[in-house]
């Protein structure tokens, strides 16, 4: 085991659609600055680089940090599609675990065209083909755009093997507006119904346009640092992480399912692991971030990372156990549905909304009392990365994160406290009491007494006497 | 599960805990380490009478098991008092269990106002003095849990309770709404019927029975609803003797009538059956939900109108569900000797419509057109199918009016969808006009026949609605006729029309038709209109030629016996307009008026045969023949293509490189810039790779681009996804790679290699009706399948509605509110199931069977397989 890793300045920049956006490197610059602010760190401080961006030619993240600083140090430009921003995280992360560097930054951007995914390069063998001849052979080729047939496909083979009913992934997208509509970060914060959503056009079936993350163009980053260096910062509880696991395609991607093709054995198996290194489980989430890039992904999602049982999102859903008041808050931010997905960005950008609930500075969409956050970014081709952060420092520490200063930038929301969902107030309060609890192996005041009602409920009005005995008290009769 | 329910450091209040259900309730919640206020005034079950014994007893039950409880003594009418004492003992209220009762069973004829007070002041004023005390305490901690006692007696009546039935659903109101304003506090409110001896029911029970319906077997879910985990809120449970259920409030779906509308008491009773229909109950949880039938009745707008025979609102642009049909020269030739054609087998001209290997061609007799929408309408009425909103029995009907339009001429053979829709509705005082306009499509979907039908509904109007137009059309000029001619009908005459589908009983029975009235069979009005649409042709189509019919429109004005002398006089009143109106000699009364038949002015063109691959081998093999295609005229054609329609390329927006083998060649097909041609580019979005043979049978549509790729026949470079854009070329015709072909031969365009294209006969019909014969043989499918399967069959289109889950399993077209599963694909698709060629599963993976409500049914479509 290497050192802990905490995360100790997040920052992005509100997304933009494509030709809407300032170029890349003005928005990684203002992402890095706003982290940068966030965690009372200069620039100088920062010893290594990690840039993830998908679309642009090489070097791009020299040109996006040179921005903030022309200070020598070496930066690494990582490409792996969607999951790119939180690949750019993990690989500064294990900088500071392996006692490479005290402080290191990770940022990720994009500056999209128009348009669903395609491929820039057509002259040699596309590195999807694997998964493209996979899809073939299940359900063809058609017109609609390749991503939304891969993850439309996965959908498909889920209603058929679960009853999933068309409206449950509708009502995906009705929750993340309905989250969005607290996030000043978020593109669409427009309430959908479900009706408005199926009633839009089909991309490919289960899909409808509301039903597909929007291409967006974007900037987040973060800065990972030691305990020591956050310490000399004057920061005594930092959210950290507490595991972190990458995953890349099993067999089982090509074989005979679309739900594998789109990564759900990846992200599986990257949460199982992450779930063993950071020793806490799905029961103990507060919040979580996942990857919708389509909304039958994050149907899948909640199954791989365990959130719920294979074959039950769909309960799940209709429980409200992803949304306020329910077992967890998935996708607060309004997820990439709402918020937009600028590949590069999309990891980091996870990573700074999880960072901002720890720190009990998510505003109006604060998901009260937040200690453990989970974050699933994926892609395809293919990584799925799995994070655990957590925040240990109890009300002190977590009031010590609120009263921080607030970054510039635009970085972080509009303050003003709102009051909570009415949930969330009785959430905090069992958390207060909770903590007041006696453990577990006491014996509590009224052991005695239960065994005693249990013991003898067999036979309370069997005894002559008693019933005699009520017989005498009903003089009315 | 492994924590249990419990209630450490919590207080609670129970009302009336000193014996029963409250006892129960409080030893339960002790028991678990709950903090107990044990309330009992200890009075007699009628309200009278204090003590403090019982609540002490309970008290001291606790206090020796070694939990924590103090009595209180006061009447919940003093509901302070209760809550203080636990305020004043613990310093909190978390939950109260709003229990204590009383009876004071009287029959309303000797019930006092003494017995009603009492009754409404302990369960009704008591259980509200009591919550009323501890809500302030709840919403400031925001926690509570509150819990109040009604009956069944009150839910459903008991005799000799009208006072405690009425207290105690009084409780059930006011749990709903205090649930509501305790919701955002976390203060939740729930409500349970207990059905439990107790004081209260003693005497009334057997001994057996009574020990049976221990209050132990209540408290459970009392303790539940009361605890931290429970999240409901303003739910009402009945329970007792083991039992534990949720109740719900359910309404019938209803009748709604449109605003504007004077709804009458006979209104009312002549739709109570529907008004009290819960086979399809919605369960309503709220006010708003309660008034959303209202919100939508008010968005919907005013009514147009309607009585018991025709609602307007409900009527007005139903579609019928679609009908197929098809006919050949059999059914022409019938058609035309049923209106009186042929009548001398020498008139060469009148062969031609009855004699399919007429020299010159047989021609069909245009106004057959009306025979599909009549037998859509005719099969309709059989299996009972009508729009909503019509509800007049066929003994009203007259038939009015009937209009006609061709587009082009009718051909010989051909498979017609008809698709019918209530277009208009008249109120013409006494009776009604209802106008359903019926268009029929050929087999590659293009309209053929437009039509519309008047039916005159006798006694139906009256309604106050709109009149229509009332103008008098196709009025007769004064001048004598240009043309008249008389026909004698022969007395057989509507038994051979009838056999072209109005199979009307009216028309053949002579009992039938004295019991509608008449003095014998009548003629059909529709044949009279043959005799004279074909009468008018005769004489004012140029040479005769029924080609030229484009449209027809008559008024029925009265019968025709078979028998009968029919005149048709005729007024030229353009080279396209002929007027006409037909009298009986006999009787000198006009039986169709107002009709007139216009006139194509040039024989419209017959349709263009579409682009059609060589589906045929015979006839692809003669075309190849001729002149053999090969990639050199593909490539030129698309090139031509592509120039004349700039749109392709602009949306594709791909270039793709072709390199061909057996015998090497290579081309670009520039998406981009509209161009096809000879060589190599230097940024292609994808290269395929396949021999010259494979791509010459692709583009003929031979081969399958999924079978070349998957068999390594297509090799596919670079941006795989992009391949898909080639479908743009999929509209390009294959008559101009004949033409590049035959330009390149030096000779002149070869024929197209495909004549017609062959029409595919429908599956829907015939499978479906398989699947009938298998349901009357093995009705056990149906426990097989259990659902309600509606089936959407397109190209061409059918509806079926597939009854797995009664029985006797139902099979029936058209469509159904009912459907466990809504089933949608291709009638090719179909055959594909039926053959086992393909699965269902793999139909919906690919996107070519679409599937709504219930998946699971849709896992059991074996017994398609092999029906045919």
């Amino acid at each position: 085991m290497g050192r802990k890793v905490n995360v100790i300045g997040v920052g992005m920049v509100k997304f933009a659609k494509p030709g809407q956006s300032e170029d890349y490197n003005v928005m990684a610059a203002k992402a890095i600055k706003a982290a940068l602010a966030d965690g009372s760190v200069e620039y100088g401080d920062v010893e290594q680089a990690v840039a993830g961006y998908v679309f642009g030619d090489s070097t791009c993240g020299q040109r996006a940090v040179y921005d903030v600083g022309l200070t020598g140090i070496p930066v690494y430009n990582v490409n792996n599609n969607c999951s790119t921003g939180s690949s750019a995280l993990m690989l500064a992360k294990q900088m500071v675990e392996g006692g490479i560097v005290e402080c290191a930054l990770a940022v990720g951007f994009e500056q999209r065209q128009k348009g669903a995914l395609g491929s820039a390069w057509n002259d040699r063998p596309n590195p999807l083909e694997l998964h493209v001849k996979m899809m073939n052979d299940a359900q063809g080729f058609t017109s609609a755009p390749p991503a939304a047939q891969m993850f439309g496909g996965a959908g498909r083979e889920y209603r058929w093997k679960y009853g999933a009913k068309r409206e449950t992934f509708a009502k995906v997208n009705v929750k993340a507006r309905q989250h969005a509509a607290k996030n000043p970060y978020a593109l669409f914060r427009d309430p959908l119904s479900v009706e408005e959503i199926l009633a839009s056009p089909e991309v490919f079936d289960p899909l409808t346009r509301y039903q597909c993350c929007p291409p967006t163009c974007g900037a987040a980053a973060a800065i990972v640092c030691s305990d020591d260096f956050a310490k000399k910062k004057g920061i005594s509880n930092p959210v950290y992480i507490a595991g972190q696991t990458m995953r890349t395609d099993y067999g089982t991607s090509f074989s005979d399912s679309m739900i594998k093709m789109v990564g759900f054995d990846m992200a599986k198996n990257a949460a199982q692991a992450v779930y063993e290194e950071s020793g806490v489980g799905p029961e103990d989430v507060d919040v979580v971030e996942l990857h919708d890039c389509f909304t039958t992904n994050e149907i899948l999602t909640y199954e791989a990372l365990g959130l719920c049982g294979e074959g039950e999102a769909e309960k799940f859903i209709e429980d409200g156990d992803n949304t306020y008041g329910g077992k967890f808050v998935t996708n607060p931010s309004g997820g990439l549905l709402s918020k937009g997905h600028p590949l590069g960005a999309t990891g980091l950008a996870q990573c700074t909304e999880l960072v901002w609930h720890l720190r009990g500075q998510a505003e109006d969409r604060q998901v009260e009392g937040a200690r453990v956050a989970l974050q699933h970014n994926l892609g395809l081709g293919g990584g799925a990365v799995v994070t655990m952060n957590r925040c240990d420092g109890g009300m002190s520490g977590r009031e010590e994160n609120r009263n921080r200063r607030r970054p510039e930038a635009g970085a972080g929301p509009p303050s003003g406290a709102a009051p909570g969902h009415p949930w969330e107030a009785a959430r905090r309060h069992h958390r207060e009491l909770d903590r007041h609890r006696l453990p577990e192996n006491h014996d509590r005041r009224g052991g005695a007494a239960r065994r005693a009602f249990e013991g003898r409920s067999a036979a309370p009005f069997s005894e002559p006497g008693r019933l005699a005995r009520w017989g005498d008290r009903a003089p009315g009769r | 599960m492994s924590k249990e329910v419990s209630f450490d450091g919590r207080v609670a209040i129970v009302t009336g805990a000193g014996q029963g259900l409250g006892r129960s309730h409080a030893l339960l919640l002790a028991s678990r380490g709950a903090k107990v206020v044990v309330n009992d005034l200890g009075g007699s079950t009628a309200g009278e009478g204090k003590s403090s014994e019982t609540a002490d007893l309970v008290v001291e039950e606790i206090k020796q098991a070694g939990a924590e409880a103090v009595a209180n003594y006061d009447s919940v009418e003093d509901g302070d008092a209760i809550v203080r004492t636990a305020m004043d003992t613990w310093g909190r209220v978390d939950i109260v269990i709003n229990n204590a009762g009383i009876l004071r069973d009287k029959s309303f004829k000797n019930m006092t106002d003494a017995d009603w007070d009492i009754i409404f002041r302990v369960h009704s004023y008591g259980a509200y003095k009591v919550t009323k005390a501890a809500w302030p305490i709840m919403t400031e901690q925001g926690y509570g849990r509150i819990l109040f006692t009604t009956s069944s007696a009150g839910i459903y009546g008991n005799f000799g309770q009208t006072n405690y039935g009425s207290a105690k659903l009084s409780l059930v109101g006011f749990a709903n709404t205090l649930s509501l304003e305790g919701q955002r506090k976390n203060v939740l409110v729930n409500t349970i019927a207990p059905f439990a001896a107790s004081r209260l029911t003693e005497g009334l029970l057997p001994p057996a029975v009574f020990d049976s319906l221990k209050p132990e077997y209540v408290s459970p879910i009392v303790a539940y609803l009361c605890s931290e985990e429970n999240d409901t809120t303003g739910g009402v449970y009945e329970v007792g003797g083991g039992f534990y259920s949720g109740l719900r409030w359910e309404r019938t779906k209803g009748k709604t009538f449109r605003l504007g509308r004077n709804v009458s008491p006979d209104d009312i009773r002549s739709n109570w059956k529907q008004i009290n229909d819960f086979t399809e109950a919605d369960h309503i949880s709220s006010v708003m939900e309660s008034l959303g039938p209202i919100i939508e009745n008010v968005e919907a707008g005013p009514t147009k109108g309607g009585n018991e025979f025709i609602d307007a609102d409900e009527a007005l642009g139903s579609k019928y569900p679609d009908y197929v049909s098809s006919y050949d020269e059999g059914d022409l030739a019938l058609y035309a000797l049923g209106v009186g054609a042929a009548k001398d087998p020498n008139d060469e001209e009148a062969l031609r419509l009855v004699y399919e290997s007429h020299g010159g061609g047989m021609k069909a007799l245009p106004t057959f057109a009306v025979i599909p929408g009549t037998n859509a309408i005719l099969g309709f009425a059989k299996e009972g199918i009508s729009p909503p909103g019509l509800n007049y029995g066929l003994d009203r009907l007259l038939h009015g009016e009937q209009y006609i339009e061709l587009v082009r001429p009718l051909p010989l053979r051909a498979t017609l969808t008809t698709r019918a829709v209530v277009k208009d509705i008249w109120d013409k005082g006494k009776g009604a006009l209802v106008v359903t306009a019926l268009d029929s499509y050929d087999e590659d979907g293009d309209l053929l026949i437009k039509s519309e039908m008047t039916a005159f509904i006798r006694g139906a109007g009256g309604w106050g609605g709109e009149r229509g137009p009332s103008a008098d059309v196709n009025v007769p000029p004064s001048r004598a006729p240009d043309v008249v001619v008389e026909d004698a009908i022969p007395q057989n005459q509507a038994l051979l029309y009838r056999l072209s589908g109005d199979w009307n009983p009216l028309h053949a029975d002579p009992a039938m038709a004295k019991a509608f009235g008449f003095e014998r069979p009548i003629l059909h009005g529709l044949c009279t209109f043959g005799y004279a649409g074909r009468r008018v042709l005769e004489h004012f189509a140029p040479a005769g030629n029924p080609d030229f019919f484009k449209s027809i429109k008559v008024r029925f004005a009265d019968n025709v016996y078979p028998g009968d002398t029919l005149v048709t006089e005729m007024w030229k009143e353009s080279d396209q307009r002929i007027v006409f109106r037909c009298k009986v000699k006999e009787r000198d009364s006009v039986v169709i008026s107002n009709a007139a038949i216009e006139l194509f002015e040039e024989l419209p063109k017959p349709k263009e045969k579409k682009p059609t691959v060589a589906s045929d081998a015979v006839e692809g093999d003669a075309a190849d023949a001729a002149v053999e295609v090969t990639s050199a005229d593909i490539i030129a054609a698309i090139d031509h293509y592509l120039k004349e329609n700039p749109a392709v390329a602009e949306k594709a927006q791909t270039v793709f490189q072709l390199k061909l083998s057996d015998p090497d060649s290579l081309w670009t097909i520039d998406l981009k810039t509209g161009s096809a041609g000879a060589g190599e580019t230097a940024k292609p979005d994808a290269t395929l790779q396949l021999a010259e043979e494979s791509y010459v049978a692709l583009q003929k549509g031979e081969a399958d681009p999924m079978k070349l790729f998957s068999t390594g026949k297509l090799k596919i470079a670079g941006d795989m996804m992009s391949v898909n854009k080639i479908e743009a070329l999929s509209e390009m015709p294959f008559d101009l790679v004949l033409e590049k072909a035959a330009a390149r031969a030096g000779g002149a365009a070869p024929a197209a290699p495909v004549a017609a294209p062959q029409s595919r006969e429908p599956l829907a019909p015939k499978l479906f009706e398989a699947l009938g014969k298998r349901l009357e043989e093995q009705p056990g499918l149906a426990n097989e399948v259990g659902a309600v399967l509606q089936f959407y069959v397109r190209d061409p289109d059918s509806k079926w509605v597939v009854d797995l889950k009664h029985q006797p399993p139902a099979l029936k077209m058209g469509e159904t509110d009912g459907a466990t599963t809504t089933i949608t694909l291709d009638d090719a698709e179909l055959a594909e199931l039926s053959s086992g060629e393909t699965t269902t599963q793999s139909l919906f993976q690919r996107g070519r069977l679409r599937i709504d409500g219930d998946m699971q049914p849709a896992h059991r479509l074996n017994f398609l397989k092999g029906l045919i």
